[in-house]
């Protein structure tokens, strides 16, 4: 069980060629993800770990057939068409690792995915994994620290923070819980995956018996969660936590002008914990309680 | 990067919106000869900033002769509008004004598209405005065409899309007794990830938002993700606070969380600091060495997560190589694991005891916040 992927999923990755391309697909290969192929213009006909390099994704699914997911692994500035290639080509669902990709890129890829029931994941996205089934992505590193943090079990994990998947995956494992999947949804403002998106997938898993999220604060993520839970479209037991406390303490700097105040009005930091704690959600201090919080639920 | 008003207002002027006939008064820049050069009698002279709410910090002033405007000038140039460092002051003619409207773009997180943001009630209390004032309009991110009833909302759009802004702002857009809409203000925030198209970026000074010019070290961080490697990993983020514990950090979840574990434990930090990404071991070298070289440190915490492709021993080596250099006498507490955690925790140990360092080593066997406590008992003892 566990989300997003299955023992099957037929994967294929744009910038194969590259050096986190190599790595990437290395270490999907490893964990027993299928790696049907990759993707790099003027390099078809090459070869990377055994798998065949094509020139497009149109040639590419054209010859394999029945791509699930694409991972796309190039530079930022080359991010957009990469996508719209994906995209165009209808691949389901769309990791994209990529970091610093210009804002404006990304959501022109989110309107060009919208309504074609495409999922895309990230970007700023290490990746997810489903532990004894499969991962896309580099969530876990090398495969015998991954086997040491990821074992299946109960405990879905979702993180804004690609290390922190990591390492609350580990304190999961430490506390002697498994993981039913962990899912980097990934750094930027905007996210092609939310946590709501993901507590729906969580919500339909029997696998999954208790979901635990670190968060990060800015943002209005987490309010849909509320909203969720209100309308209880998720009611497993459900641990946050929150981070960047001490960014209160800094200027209010980021943020210019009032459209950030108005938009997120009333969505502050501090009215995301009162928020989800009034809502039932269990709200972890330090993010290690995250593991101890959903223990009696495993 | 956030602009201030007069290079906002600039990008603003080239996609065809009115501002004030004005300029800009540096430090150093006689403010009666700009005075006598722009010619207009009465005017605005505004302290430029980078944050908002300056109307209602005095950052303002009407003058109308040349002792009015050598005096504004003087006196803007000389205070910090709520811990804001001012940079110039700009002089513009004062408008005729008829109405004050809003109007803004930026991205909203759960559209996940832009948006425009509009009131008949612009000004100094546009957070006041009651909610159904306020229209917001979901832009299409895929028409450069905007189908808005809204003055200036064209120019705007065009403006957002082709400068790569995240905000682009205009409060108050005024409307003159005599019907012509004039950007009275900018706020833009340009949209750092694109730096690779807009060459011209490079001319824009350097700038924190912490109410202070940039420090030496700051300006010297960030150039280590310049060059051809520049998205080989991130190794070139360094912001100077004001405590003495150096903080390098690596994961940008991991160091929002162990800032809050450091403040909680009683302890401040020097800086924030977070490498991510498998950066080489140069970059890190090139960071450490500038964390350490800060004055006044009473110790350093080396923390992250359990990596999943970030390689310890090669990270950790750029680290030892600025501690083979620097060999801080005060406290250091490492906290990693990950790729090749044996090997970097080893070639710590090992630099750690050729240079008589005061270090503690952890992996994963306690969490990185039970690591704050531990360097603040060592910092208690070390006094």
């Amino acid at each position: 069980m566990g989300i997003l992927i299955d023992n099957d999923t037929k994967v294929l990755i744009q910038g194969i060629t590259g050096k986190e391309g190599q790595k990437a697909a290395a270490a999907m290969l490893e964990y027993g993800t299928r790696v049907v192929g990759g993707v790099r213009p003027g390099k078809g006909g090459e070869t990377v770990l055994g798998k065949p390099v094509f020139n497009s994704v149109q040639e590419a699914v054209d010859i394999l057939g029945g791509v699930e997911v694409s991972a796309i692994y190039v530079p930022p500035f080359a991010a957009k068409s990469a996508i719209l290639e994906a995209i165009e080509n209808n691949i389901p669902q769309i990791n994209v690792i990529v970091e610093r990709i210009p804002i404006q890129d990304t959501a022109y890829c989110f309107a060009a995915a919208k309504g074609k029931g495409i999922q895309i994941i990230g970007p700023a996205s290490l990746g997810y994994i489903v532990p004894g089934v499969g991962r896309i992505g580099v969530v876990g590193g090398p495969k015998n620290l991954t086997d040491e943090i990821f074992t299946p079990g109960s405990i879905g994990i979702i993180s804004r923070s690609g290390g922190m998947t990591n390492e609350v995956a580990w304190q999961v494992r430490r506390a002697g819980m498994g993981q039913s999947a962990a899912v980097h949804v990934g750094g930027d403002l905007l996210l092609g995956t939310t946590y709501k998106d993901l507590l729906r997938l969580f919500a339909k898993d029997d696998s999954t018996k208790a979901v635990v999220i670190f968060g990060e604060h800015g943002g209005s993520y987490e309010f849909e969660i509320v909203d969720m839970l209100k309308n209880k479209e998720f009611t497993k037991p459900l641990a946050v936590y929150v981070g960047g406390k001490f960014a209160s303490a800094l200027p209010v700097g980021m943020n210019i002008g009032h459209a950030g105040a108005i938009v997120e009005r009333g969505r502050g930091a501090a009215e995301k914990e009162k928020a989800l704690a009034d809502a039932g959600v269990m709200i972890a201090e330090q993010y290690e309680q995250l593991a101890e919080l959903v223990k009696d639920y495993s | 990067m956030n602009l201030y008003e007069c290079e906002g207002k600039k990008l603003f002027q080239k996609h065809g919106i009115k501002i004030p006939r004005g300029l800009c008064i540096h430090r150093g820049e006689e403010p009666v000869r700009k005075y006598q050069e722009l010619g207009i009698k009465e005017v605005v002279a505004k302290a430029q900033v980078l944050s908002g709410k300056r109307g209602k910090n005095a950052g303002i002033r009407f003058c109308s002769s040349e002792e009015e405007v050598r005096q504004a000038a003087e006196e803007l140039l000389s205070v910090n509008l709520r811990g804001q460092y001012v940079a110039a002051v700009r002089i513009e003619e004062k408008l005729d004004i008829a109405q004050e409207h809003y109007v803004s773009i930026t991205y909203d997180t759960s559209a996940k598209a832009p948006v425009l943001i509009y009131s008949e009630e612009g000004g100094v209390d546009i957070e006041e405005v009651p909610r159904e004032r306020i229209k917001n309009y979901e832009l299409s991110i895929k028409s450069d065409r905007l189908a808005v009833d809204v003055p200036c909302a064209q120019e705007l759009w065009n403006c957002f899309l082709k400068e790569d802004a995240r905000l682009a702002e205009i409060n108050p857009l005024v409307k003159t007794k005599d019907g012509r809409w004039i950007a009275a203000d900018a706020k833009v925030a340009l949209d750092d990830d694109a730096w690779f198209r807009h060459e011209e970026w490079k001319n824009f000074p350097p700038r924190t938002m912490l109410g202070r010019l940039p420090t030496k070290r700051e300006v010297e961080v960030k150039k280590i993700d310049e060059g051809e490697a520049w998205y080989r990993g991130t190794a070139g983020k360094y912001l100077e606070m004001d405590g003495d514990i150096a903080i390098l950090f690596s994961g940008g979840g991991a160091s929002i969380a162990n800032m809050d574990a450091l403040e909680k434990h009683g302890l401040q930090a020097a800086n924030y600091t977070e490498y991510s990404g498998n950066p080489p071991r140069e970059k890190v070298y090139a960071l450490a060495k500038i964390v350490l070289s800060k004055p006044g440190l009473r110790g350093l915490w080396i923390a992250g997560g359990v990596a999943n492709f970030t390689s310890v021993k090669d990270t950790f080596q750029g680290i030892a190589d600025a501690l083979d250099e620097i060999r801080p006498a005060y406290p250091i507490v490492a906290r990693r694991a990950g790729p090749y955690e044996k090997e970097g925790l080893a070639l710590l140990k090992a630099c750690a005891k050729r240079n008589n360092l005061k270090m503690k080593l952890f992996g994963k066997e306690i969490s990185m916040s039970e690591t704050a406590k531990v360097l603040t008992e060592m910092v208690a003892h070390s006094n």
